[in-house]
């Protein structure tokens, strides 16, 4: 159709029609502004610093294997996608109705079909190629040199650090004392250029781990025992969360990956096999100790605690109150930054920016210094063991316990005084 | 010249005295048999009786009453039906004898036989036209036997196929499977091409050939009995709880078909002239003398025995308050695999677990020991 018969049939349009169609038009330049406000916004969030769960900073061999993979798959992708827009806006654009008639109408053309059917198969093979090669390298096992034991329950995570065959940890030996089995939570502390290989099971419900600057996702599944394997040549702490739903504080399930240089390790190994020191007799910590046998050692371990009215070792036994079966392993809290299932921080923001923007020469140092009294986050904690409920949703309400068998999921309500919990804090403070 | 009502009679007291003969020789019991031989002898003389006097029709030698009379109305049409009837209440006798079962089949047989029958008088009667009478019975009667019959034949051919593939190698079912499917596949495309070329009474021949061979397939495969099908138990079967001793349980080279378990062990132990040794998920170097294992989950633990002997392996598992003392597996073959789950609810640094002896992984009558650390 000619350009002047287009000009011909626009001109004979009722003033109405126009009318509506500038109408219209207003609209969809509002519209198209917002669209475009979001979108800005959109890209702009990508330009934040602080992402510490940042799929695209690889921080290890395994998350770089999946950046070079993903770099390529989504610029090719991204290609692809601005061509079919700029082709649909330009249809939408220069062949929108005016009026005009409707143009003859074909049916099909052979060899543009078999192009557009070829060119999507030819780069989905050139992605699928690498990708299985990627997902491959992935999972391969063969080189581990370090095998930990993660556990997922409602709503944190266990790491148990097993005794290998060599009397070593990691191939690490402690220096002191003989090797025993190291279990903590929150934290998982790896050594640096170290093929570490997770052995992840769960005791409850289905999770997931992902620390996305380390390695892809892996599910945990009850009864079934998964591999994820990470590994990073800088040391650091490198942020996750549980990517798979797990019930009622599933968002507040997060994790933390700590790569020590292998000199650091050493000692965080050497503080974590440390005998159990008893506060001093008359202190408030004393005072923590004793309550903390009272109120929290039910469900609790701290390594060595002995009790000091009968002398007898403190055992704790979750299985009997927890629905899962466990509760964090306590001895050494204090060494560690965060708690309840990593969702806060034991450090002060200042002293935690302090340990997260460390270099990688000094965070060694910065890490294992723990957490001390000037730059305990007290706020969080008091909160914590104050209501733990009311601070992370969890199922502990007494009343509504009937298909737990009467097992709390989370930390319940322990009506702690205010006396009970600086006792607590005080005694907390020197587990470390 | 037997009347209708004697050959249903007559008909019934066979039925009865062969129900009574095989009852009496299959089964036995005085008072079943006493019961059939009195209810053949009363049908006897029901039948002989009702012979007699001829359906208590008049007699037909009075011409004139004769012509006269309802019986000289057009004779009932022959009909299967009162022989179902007959069936169906000598049923009810064995199912009294027998099983309950043969009595609500009788009752059912009976109603059905006897609705049946009644249609099909009333049918008769409805006008002079045979061909419409019929058609008056088949609009009634086809609704409630066409489902039926074809329920019944359904039954039958997946019951009789059944007994063909049960009967068979495992082996040969599949290929007797792959090849009726395709010949199903063959023979209805064939059938659906042709459809209108192939006359109906050829048609009708055809599946009766194919139901024949069907049904005697079945009964022949039915009398021989189903093959020997291999019972595949779980471990649960055979792991004992604090059942440790000498008893011999075994278990065979199949033991544990518990695929789930088998792929996600926590480790594999096994026992070979060496002693015992174990791997870990992940590090696939054997070990010995000490395994560390996570408290409060499941540990699927998976013993293989690979000497000539049949073993038992043992999880000492230290007598705490709650759990047994041990819990093993049966003895298993040479080259036999099991599974045992264990939970271990309390540390091994519990001094309650520390005085029982600790947890450990040990084979009955040998003492090689592998030590387990629950942190």
């Amino acid at each position: 159709m000619s350009h002047q018969r287009v000009h011909d049939r626009t001109m004979s349009t009722s003033a109405d029609s126009t009318s509506s169609l500038k109408i219209m038009s207003s609209r969809g330049r509002k519209a198209a502004s917002t669209v475009a406000g979001l979108s800005a916004l959109t890209l702009l969030a990508g330009c934040a610093t602080d992402a510490p769960q940042d799929t695209w900073k690889p921080a290890g061999a395994n998350a770089q294997k999946i950046q070079d993979l993903q770099w390529p798959v989504f610029l090719t992708a991204g290609i692809v996608g601005v061509i079919v827009m700029v082709f649909i806006a330009v249809c939408v654009v220069k062949f929108r109705d005016r009026g005009q008639p409707i143009p003859d109408q074909a049916h099909g053309k052979a060899w543009l079909e078999y192009l557009f059917i070829a060119i999507p198969a030819v780069i989905l093979a050139a992605i699928a190629i690498p990708t299985v090669g990627v997902v491959m390298a992935l999972n391969d096992t063969d080189d581990t040199e370090c095998v930990i034991n993660v556990t997922g329950q409602q709503w944190w995570w266990e790491y148990d650090y097993e005794v290998g065959a060599d009397g070593t940890i990691c191939g690490y030996a402690p220096s002191e004392v003989s090797a025993s089995p190291i279990i903590t939570s929150g934290q998982l502390v790896i050594p640096a250029d170290t093929k570490v290989l997770l052995r992840g099971t769960s005791r409850d419900v289905i999770h997931s781990y992902w620390i996305p600057r380390l390695n892809g996702k892996r599910d945990m599944v009850p009864g079934r025992v998964h591999f994820l394997r990470l590994e990073s040549d800088t040391p650091g702490i490198y942020a996750g969360q549980c990517t798979e739903f797990c019930g009622l504080s599933h968002a507040n399930m997060r994790m933390e990956t700590v790569v020590l240089e292998p000199a650091d390790f050493q000692k965080w190994l050497d503080n974590e096999l440390e005998p159990y020191q008893a506060p001093a007799e008359g202190s408030l910590a004393a005072e923590g100790e004793t309550t903390f046998i009272a109120q929290c050692s039910r469900c609790h371990q701290v390594n060595g605690l002995v009790d000091p009215n009968n002398g007898n070792l403190v055992v704790s036994y979750p299985d009997q109150f927890v629905y899962s079966g466990a509760a964090p392993n306590l001895t050494n809290l204090m060494g560690r930054n965060t708690f309840a299932g990593a969702t806060w921080d034991l450090l002060t923001p200042e002293c935690r920016a302090d340990v997260w923007e460390a270099n990688p020469e000094e965070f060694g140092d910065k890490y294992l210094a723990g957490v001390s009294q000037d730059c305990l986050n007290e706020i969080d904690l008091r909160e914590w063991l104050r209501n733990a409920p009311a601070k992370k949703p969890m199922y502990a309400d007494p009343a509504l316990l009937e298909q737990s068998d009467g097992k709390v999921r989370g930390m319940p309500y322990l009506g702690l005084s205010e006396d009970q919990i600086d006792q607590l804090i005080a005694y907390l403070l020197e587990r470390k | 010249m037997f009347t209708t009502g004697s050959k249903l009679l007559f008909g019934a007291s066979g039925a009865s005295l062969v129900g009574t003969l095989l009852y009496g020789i299959l089964v036995g019991g005085i008072m079943g048999t006493v019961g059939l031989v009195s209810l053949t002898a009363g049908l006897i003389f029901l039948a002989g009786i009702n012979a007699f006097i001829r359906d208590a029709n008049v007699a037909a030698d009075e011409v004139a009453q004769f012509s006269g009379s309802a019986a000289a109305a057009p004779r009932p049409a022959s009909s299967v039906w009162p022989i179902g009837v007959a069936v169906g209440g000598v049923l009810i006798a064995l199912g009294v004898v027998i099983h309950a079962v043969l009595t609500v089949i009788g009752l059912v047989v009976v109603l059905a036989a006897a609705a049946e029958w009644l249609l099909q008088g009333w049918a008769e009667g409805a006008s002079s036209d045979e061909s419409h009478n019929r058609e008056v019975r088949g609009r009634l009667a086809y609704t409630a036997e066409m489902p039926v019959a074809a329920a019944i034949g359904l039954g039958l051919i997946i019951f009789m196929f059944s007994r063909v593939m049960l009967g068979v190698p495992t082996k040969s079912s599949t290929i007797i499977a792959f090849s009726i499917v395709a010949t199903i596949v063959l023979f209805g495309g064939a059938m659906i091409s042709r459809a209108r070329s192939m006359s109906a009474p050829k048609m009708f021949g055809l599946f009766s050939i194919v139901s024949v061979v069907l049904l005697a397939g079945g009964a022949v495969a039915g009398l021989n009995g189903e093959r020997e099908i291999e019972e595949h138990h779980t471990t649960a079967h055979y792991a004992e709880l604090d059942k440790c001793g000498e008893e011999e349980i075994s278990a065979d080279e199949h033991a544990s078909q518990t695929v789930a378990g088998k792929a996600n062990s926590s480790a594999e132990v096994t026992l070979d002239e060496n002693g015992l040794s174990f791997t870990r998920p992940g590090l696939n170097d054997p070990q010995t003398g000490v395994i560390q294992l996570p408290r409060s989950n499941a540990n699927n633990i998976l013993f293989r025995n690979e000497t000539s002997e049949p073993r038992r392996f043992i999880a000492e598992l230290a007598e705490v308050e709650g759990s047994p003392a041990r819990i093993c597996t049966a003895l298993v073959e040479e080259g036999g695999v099991q599974l045992l789950t264990i939970n271990y609810a309390a540390p091994s640094f519990d001094p309650a677990v520390e005085e029982s002896g600790g947890y450990a992984f040990v084979v009955a009558g040998l003492d090689d020991r592998i030590e387990v650390v629950v942190p």
